[in-house]
């Protein structure tokens, strides 16, 4: 499951708040404790982000926000906003009515927890509180799938959510701009996959359909209906004009009438061939593919039909299912991951023999499929996308380290950057190097360009010197007199004796000569005077020649600098070396 | 359906427009041989197609279902373990299971190209080599404590060799050893763990090398440039048998050779040598007579061009008479040798696997070529294969002699 707690510029958010598909009890619920002990999450939260309506997601979410609690905004895209409430119904259904759990969410809870939801569109800036901005990025992936750009002042998090790198049939590829953020935070689980081509998944997937028509069996796709459907039924089309078959395909109403009206909604969400397609005629007009009516279930002959739900739990898809089980001849395609309790989830296992309501068994004889379709990035994606937005650093979850090593190294050494792969419960630290806007007063400004040398330039920083106050959330560079006359405070300045003790015959004032003569030759560069009150200057360090009272052929050398300036202390040092 | 090799804009007659959908399925009417429509899906049982971000020239079995592949540019490379896809090998339940990707087991990094990579079996152990000279590098592969291939030590190839990488060969034996030369004269077989030389080759002329190979535990058989096959055995210090260069026209023609372990892997004599020239004639020959010639054939290699560093022919482990042949284009050909004469005849391929070509990633307009194809050792008609835009494939062919439609 994904949720993710990130803590930047003192703000708390929440990205992602899924299920764990493989338990039954407790452990499939995030374990809100790192947050709180016990009572409410709001005010521990700034904001909840969802990247898309996958449930190890978003499937714990209304657990969060209706029986932990949370009252803050949830953040995800319109699609996801969408769909999320059907996948999150449909999962509560099977969960507790055919599974028969209690310690779950309700139908209500579901809706009560979509009110909190704000949608996201790509590419907007949205502002959180003041200080917090978000920003969503297409991901690719399923419809509606966001990668999200955390900002807090000049500190920022990406947060890519499920994402692919190559484009799909009906969704294009994921895009980020180089937007640098401190911590890039991707999910490792397919990062140390080579993805096999859509070509040789779809070839499958022709040659299985069509073997399965050829002896004159029956095939069931069972779909959401979105997504893959729309895939599936472009390549079966296409496949029947070019090898001239003649069995029907049936897609139920049901599929259609969603399916239309999802994508009317979130056209912009699908890619630039779908989007044609569908501006220049219904996305449904197929030559070889009709409309579904339940009673051409007991058709004799081969065919092949969409129908929804995907993971046959319910539904129209269940009862042709139950119609075909008992023939071998006959196919069942099951082309995405099916939740535990459902049919689906058991043929995936490998049980053949189903019980069903009434006592009845049902022997499942017809050839079982599992396809998988979905789009994840895999080792070139990442690096690619690590490519296109130029993190400072790595961040990669939910894979084992010592399985990390080589992709660890591989984007270390590429990027120069460091990466880290922090296990479940633990928590890692990012140092960042946040620039901190100050504003510089006027006169400052003007003394420091009166100096002389080059303008200030984000490359070449420069030292100067001055005074910073902070004020009411607000920070100042002044010079140091504004400052002390702002604070009302006298200036005072340092001065430091020392005293050097020479042996030197010769008079006060010719010692004194001499001194200059040789710090002039050996300081070159250095402002030396020799002033007529008696004193030889090195910039600004004073120096002084008496005799010393026991002996005259002692003489002290008093030494007197103010406190700023070592520098010329140093050289004097050297001087009297020589 | 327009031009092979570009993207296809297919419009089914309802107004419909999709691109680049199957184009090895609309290929494949185009075929020789191929009238029958309903032959489209059985070209293959089993077909993945992989894109590595840098192409290889190596793919060598470091277990039944696993291969260290890796890259040849001149800086940094990378040497990955790969997993090969679970379903491939889900015989029973290949239905149930939808895992089609590889998996990278383990991974490393190199500064030079790897142009010869050899497992060294028992072991995880591999031997590199870079192509600029003869030394070798030693790599362990790691265990399940780690993803990470590190380079432990290296072997010294002989000296004064001025051009050309070495051959690598190992097989299995109490104490890890490898076999490797760059030329004829000075190939040697050396202990990994103390560096020790337990042999040396030692041929009148130093021919340099196409490939060496062990047909038993003590045998080898050292395959030159020039068509000359010495075959030596390590227990003796006596002079090498020399097999000739088959007659070919031509002093610039290349030969490469592959031996099988024949039927049985105790009687070396059973073993056979094929040797496969840059005109793409073929030669077999029998270990009982190296001299001689069992069977001829001129296989349809387009001779044009051809790399000498991506010429590969090779028997197939678990079938009898095939041969599969790359290097010379895009395609990867399969050839039965046992319909050969001893009278030079054309031979058609068997079967031909033309994906890298059909569906190349390069875009510059230079042809892709195959760089390396090696064989499952176990399943009969399982080929893995690489070209030059970075592809890899996993392909199990379908014999449509045997299928008949």
């Amino acid at each position: 499951r994904s949720c993710i707690l990130v803590s930047i510029g003192g703000k708390n958010i929440m990205l992602d708040c899924g299920m764990h598909m493989g338990y039954n009890d407790d452990r499939r619920f995030p374990d809100f404790s790192y947050i709180t002990q016990n009572g409410r999450l709001t005010d521990f939260l700034d904001c909840v982000i969802i990247s898309h309506f996958h449930l190890d997601h978003c499937g714990a979410l209304p657990f969060m926000s209706e029986m932990v609690g949370y009252d803050g905004p949830i953040y995800m895209t319109h699609p996801t906003k969408a769909i999320c409430p059907i996948l999150l119904e449909d999962f509560r259904k099977i969960t507790v009515d055919k599974k028969g759990e209690t310690n779950f969410f309700t139908s209500q809870m579901i809706k009560d927890c979509m009110k909190k939801v704000v949608p996201l569109n790509l590419h907007q800036t949205v502002q959180v509180d003041d200080e917090l901005e978000i920003k969503a990025y297409y991901a690719g992936h399923v419809l509606g799938a966001a990668m999200v750009h955390i900002k807090v002042g000049s500190e920022s998090v990406v947060y890519t959510g499920d994402y692919n790198m190559t484009p799909d049939r009906h969704l294009g590829a994921a895009w980020i701009d180089k937007c640098r953020p401190d911590i890039l935070i991707s999910e490792s689980t397919y990062a140390t996959t080579i993805r096999d081509s859509k070509r040789c998944r779809e070839r499958d997937f022709l040659k299985k359909v069509h073997e399965s028509i050829e002896r004159g069996g029956k095939v069931l796709i069972p779909v959401f209906a979105l997504g893959r459907a729309q895939e599936l039924c472009i390549l079966l089309e296409t496949f029947w004009e070019r090898m001239n078959l003649k069995a029907p395909i049936y897609f139920s109403t049901g599929l259609t009438e969603k399916a239309n009206h999802y994508y009317k909604l979130f056209i912009t969400w699908t890619n630039q061939k779908i989007r044609k397609t569908f501006v220049q005629r219904n996305m449904f007009e197929f030559k070889h593919i009709k409309a579904f009516d339940r009673s051409y279930a007991d058709n004799p002959g081969p065919m092949v039909v969409f129908a929804t739900p995907g993971m046959l739990h319910a539904g129209q898809s269940l009862q042709i299912f139950k119609k075909w089980a008992g023939n071998e001849k006959n196919m069942v395609i099951m082309p995405g991951y099916c939740v535990q309790g459902t049919i689906g989830h058991k043929i995936l296992n490998g049980q053949r023999k189903l019980e069903m309501e009434g006592r009845s068994t049902l022997d499942v004889k017809l050839q079982v499929e599992y396809m998988s379709f979905s789009a994840h990035a895999d080792a070139k994606g990442i690096m690619q996308l690590i490519r296109m937005a130029e993190p400072r650093n790595m961040l990669l979850v939910h894979g084992e380290a010592v399985k990390m090593e080589f992709l660890k190294g591989k984007i270390e050494q590429e990027f120069s950057i460091d990466c880290y792969m922090p296990a479940n419960g633990e928590t890692v630290t990012v140092t960042t190097n946040p620039s901190v806007p100050v504003d510089i007063s006027l006169n400052l400004l003007k003394r420091e360009m009166a100096l002389g040398g080059p303008l200030p330039d984000p490359k070449k920083p420069r030292t100067m010197h001055g005074t910073l106050i902070m004020k009411e959330n607000s920070l100042k560079l002044v010079s140091s007199e504004q400052a002390l006359k702002e604070l009302g405070l006298n200036e005072h300045q340092l001065r430091f004796t020392c005293r050097v003790q020479l042996q030197d015959p010769h008079s006060d004032t010719d010692t004194l000569h001499r001194i200059y003569t040789h710090l002039k030759s050996v300081l070159k560069g250095y402002t030396i005077q020799h002033l007529p009150d008696g004193t030889v200057m090195v910039e600004s360090i004073v120096i002084k020649v008496s005799s010393s009272t026991e002996d005259p052929n002692t003489k002290v050398l008093l030494l007197s600098w103010s406190y700023q300036f070592g520098s010329d202390l140093y050289c004097l040092k050297r001087g009297f070396f020589f | 359906v327009e031009n092979l090799g570009e993207v296809s804009i297919l419009k089914a007659s309802s107004g419909f427009v999709s691109t680049n959908i199957c184009l090895w399925l609309l290929n494949a009417v185009h075929q020789p041989g191929s009238h029958c429509v309903c032959l489209l899906l059985s070209r293959y049982k089993d077909l993945h197609v992989y894109q590595l971000e840098h192409p290889t020239q190596v793919i060598e079995w470091t277990s039944g279902k696993t291969v260290c592949v890796a890259g040849f540019t001149s800086s940094k490379n990378e040497i990955l373990e790969l997993r090969l896809p679970l379903k491939l090998f889900a015989d029973e339940n290949k239905g149930l299971c939808a895992e089609r990707d590889f998996k990278v087991v383990h991974g490393g990094f190199t500064d030079a190209p790897v142009r010869c990579l050899r497992h060294i079996p028992g072991t995880r152990c591999v031997v590199t080599n870079d192509g600029l000279s003869s030394d070798l590098q030693v790599w362990d592969l790691g265990g399940d404590d780690s993803d990470v291939i590190r380079r432990t030590g290296s072997v010294d190839g002989s000296r004064g060799v001025s051009e050309g990488g070495s051959r690598i060969a190992a097989r299995l034996s109490s104490q890890p050893q490898v076999l490797h030369g760059a030329e004829s004269a000075g190939v040697r077989l050396t202990q990994l763990t103390s560096g020790q030389t337990v042999y040396t080759l030692e041929t009148d002329s130093a021919d340099p090398l196409s490939s060496l190979h062990f047909v038993s535990d003590a045998v080898f058989l050292a395959g030159c440039s020039n068509g000359k096959v010495y075959i030596a055995d390590t227990r003796t210090s006596a002079a090498p048998q020399l097999s000739p260069p088959p007659p070919s026209s031509g002093e610039s023609v290349l030969w490469w050779t592959d031996a099988s372990a024949g039927p049985s892997c105790l009687d070396p004599s059973s073993c056979r040598i094929v040797r496969l020239s840059s005109c793409g004639q073929t030669v077999i020959s029998d270990l009982r007579n190296p001299g001689g010639a069992v069977s001829r054939a001129q296989l349809d290699v387009q001779t044009r061009r051809c790399n000498a560093d991506d010429v590969r022919v090779s028997w197939a482990p678990a079938l009898d008479d095939c041969i599969a042949v790359s290097g010379f284009s895009g395609a990867v050909q399969i050839y039965s040798s046992s319909v050969w004469t001893t009278e030079l005849q054309e031979a058609q391929p068997l079967f031909e696997h033309r994906g890298h070509a059909v569906s190349s990633q390069s875009d510059d307009g230079v042809p892709v070529f195959v760089t390396s194809h090696v064989w499952h050792p176990e399943r009969p008609r399982t080929l893995l294969s690489a070209a030059s835009d970075g592809s890899v494939h996993v392909w199990d062919w379908v014999d449509q002699s045997a299928a008949g439609c």
